[in-house]
């Protein structure tokens, strides 16, 4: 049934695979989505003209920024069903090509930051300024306020209970339990958004009575937030040699790569 | 724990009845288990056994809240209340003789280690502490919180002074420099103006376009001799030739008067049209070369012959833009005292 319902001629080679995939074929489309080989993609791209593929690579691009604007990471699933459709047997190389010209055109990078369910966001290529731009451009507020949770979690060992963030911003004049005036529903904005953002991860603490969780640096916020960055910060307000907290110091400064994403450009075949 | 509480009242008597049974059981049994001291006497604890099982219980209860409920007081370092809570535990672990107990026990004893891993993280950093409250007291300086004692402000009832309105934005300024975040796609919402290539090239190009145009056209005119509204300007330009070289011929020296040659004393537009028309003999300079500008006289030398052609672009090529309007075309008629034209107008075929 399902497979009728599929689209004609140009998958066959997907089709064929995915005859033992009948069952909640719309629900898993990316369990369905088997990474076409590279002889694979060799033959799709034969099949078409360069103009087609800049033209679906286009598109996938377009839809990756506008998905940006709302920090969503996008999902691998979602960039096939609703925008690659028919060109799916040539993916990677889509995908490689949009890479590119994130980097070249853009200054983003295309990363990574779920390998199991294949989630991707943007992250700025360029480095990043020593102090605040002297351009005036719009901040957003929001940000702020993740800077200072981010920054409790670091300094607190990567993992804090709850109550500990909902405690110190009381202390910033920021109340869950209120609606403020800046932020609106803080605790919806902090456990709900920043998390989907994949800024934050909210956790629940197994046999906690009432429920209580746990805060924990989102996969967003790994490769998007320089904890050394974070650490300098600390000092300028604590006004302190950030040396001085010896083990966050040796976390940030460790492996610079190593608690970040990896970039999607480094695994060409997991795609 | 209400749970636990109801169930516990209710299993109570059927679990002291089976252990009653039990005893009797064993009671009969002649002595199997050399250790348990069966007597009359147990047979008689059975009403304190009940009274001492829900004594330990409610015990442990006792504890297990008081971790709860007292959790930020036994994270403090400086105090030992987990270790006495633990050390409680143990004293009535002794009693413990039935499986209700002991799941109680194991239940303090979970909630008691999840307290003891929080203390033990504490011990986390071997260098300075952190400390979120001196953290946020920072960070609301650094926002620019203005510590003044305002008894007007109704809002702040805890703390002293108020922010001010873009506090939150100034953090968020400091954390772009922390964060790599990828600029937001967004309208520019305003015009896109386009530099033109660099004009140098473009006039090379223009300038030899029409040469071409005009060499190649030239040709076809003397063969086809009909009038269509496409040529009609390259009849003109031809027609006007012509009277330049009948011109020449008359007198091959002397240069001619540009204005003389173009203006047409009877009409304005008419003038307009010749100039139009000679501007491309001037443009090809296969004809017409234009010597001497002073006073905004051009002199109009003798025209090249067809065999001497250069190719291309050569020499100095300049530009000058000719204005006329019907008030300098009369100035120029008395100046030059032009009375005739020399250019005829066309015939009225074209008209």
């Amino acid at each position: 049934m399902t497979q009728r319902k599929r689209p004609s001629s140009t998958q066959s080679s997907s089709q064929r695979r995915h005859t033992g995939n009948l069952v909640a074929q719309d629900e898993d489309d990316d369990v369905a989505f088997t990474q076409p080989s590279t002889s694979q993609v060799q033959r799709g791209l034969e099949k078409l003209t360069p103009a087609q593929v800049d033209q679906k690579t286009a598109e996938v691009v377009q839809y990756f920024l506008v998905k940006d604007q709302k920090k969503m990471p996008v999902r691998r699933a979602d960039l096939v069903k609703h925008v690659v459709k028919d060109y799916r047997n040539i993916y990677p190389e889509i995908l490689k090509r949009a890479a590119r010209t994130f980097d070249q055109v853009f200054g983003l990078k295309l990363v990574e930051i779920d390998p199991k369910n294949k989630m991707y966001i943007l992250v700025n290529n360029l480095e990043t300024p020593d102090k605040a731009s002297p351009i005036r451009s719009p901040s957003n507020p929001k940000m702020g306020l993740l800077l200072a949770i981010l920054s409790v979690i670091f300094m607190k060992g990567g993992v804090v209970r709850e109550n500990l963030i909902w405690n110190t911003l009381k202390k910033l004049r920021v109340d869950p339990g209120e609606k403020h005036e800046e932020f609106g529903d803080v605790r919806k904005m902090v456990t709900d958004e920043f998390v989907r953002q994949r800024y934050l991860e909210y956790v629940r603490i197994p046999h906690t009575e009432p429920i209580e969780h746990e805060f924990r640096w989102g996969q967003r916020a790994d490769a998007e937030v320089s904890k050394a960055k974070i650490l300098e910060f600390m000092g300028e307000l604590h006004e302190q040699d950030p040396k001085t907290w010896t083990q966050q110091y040796r976390e940030a400064h460790s492996l610079p790569n190593s608690s970040q994403a990896s970039t999607s450009s480094s695994s060409s075949s997991q795609r | 724990m209400k749970r636990s509480k109801g169930g516990g009242d209710e299993e109570a008597p059927r679990q002291n009845g089976s252990a009653s049974r039990r005893k009797a059981d064993q009671q009969q049994s002649d002595g199997d288990e050399g250790g348990s001291d069966i007597g009359p006497a147990d047979l008689q604890d059975d009403d304190n056994d009940q009274g001492l099982r829900r004594e330990i219980r409610s015990k442990y209860r006792d504890l297990i809240s008081s971790v709860q409920q007292n959790r930020e007081d036994m994270l403090s370092p400086s105090n030992n209340k987990l270790t006495e809570v633990l050390e409680e535990a143990n004293k009535l672990f002794k009693d413990v003789r039935q499986a209700r107990e002991a799941a109680l026990d194991a239940q303090l004893l979970v909630v008691a280690t999840d307290l003891g891993k929080e203390k033990a993280s504490q011990l986390f950093s071997e260098g300075t502490a952190f400390d979120p409250t001196a953290f946020a007291e920072h960070l609301l300086s650094f926002m620019g919180l203005n510590r003044l004692e305002d008894d007007e402000d109704e809002q702040q009832t805890t703390a002293n002074g108020y922010l001010p309105q873009d506090a939150w934005h100034r953090l968020a300024r400091r954390a772009e420099c922390c964060f790599r975040t990828a600029p937001s796609f967004h309208y520019m919402m305003g015009s896109f103006y386009a530099e033109p290539p660099p004009p140098k090239q473009r006039i090379e190009r223009q300038r030899k376009a029409p040469s071409k145009e005009a060499k190649r056209i030239m040709p076809t005119q003397l063969k086809k001799m009909e009038e269509s509204q496409q040529e009609a300007t390259e009849k003109e330009v031809e027609r006007i030739l012509g009277y330049l070289k009948s011109y020449y011929q008359d007198d091959p020296t002397s240069p001619i008067s540009y204005y003389e040659f173009v203006i047409d004393p009877s009409s304005f537009s008419r003038t307009v049209e010749n100039i139009f028309h000679t501007s491309f003999l001037i443009r090809v300079r296969k004809y017409l070369e234009v010597k001497n500008k002073i006073k905004q006289c051009f002199h109009v030398s003798a025209p090249v012959e067809e065999g001497e052609v250069e190719a291309g672009g050569s020499t100095s090529r300049k530009q000058c833009i000719l204005s006329i309007s019907p008030k300098i075309w009369k100035e120029l008629i008395d100046a030059f005292e032009i009375r005739d034209s020399i250019i005829r107008p066309p015939n009225t075929q074209n008209d």
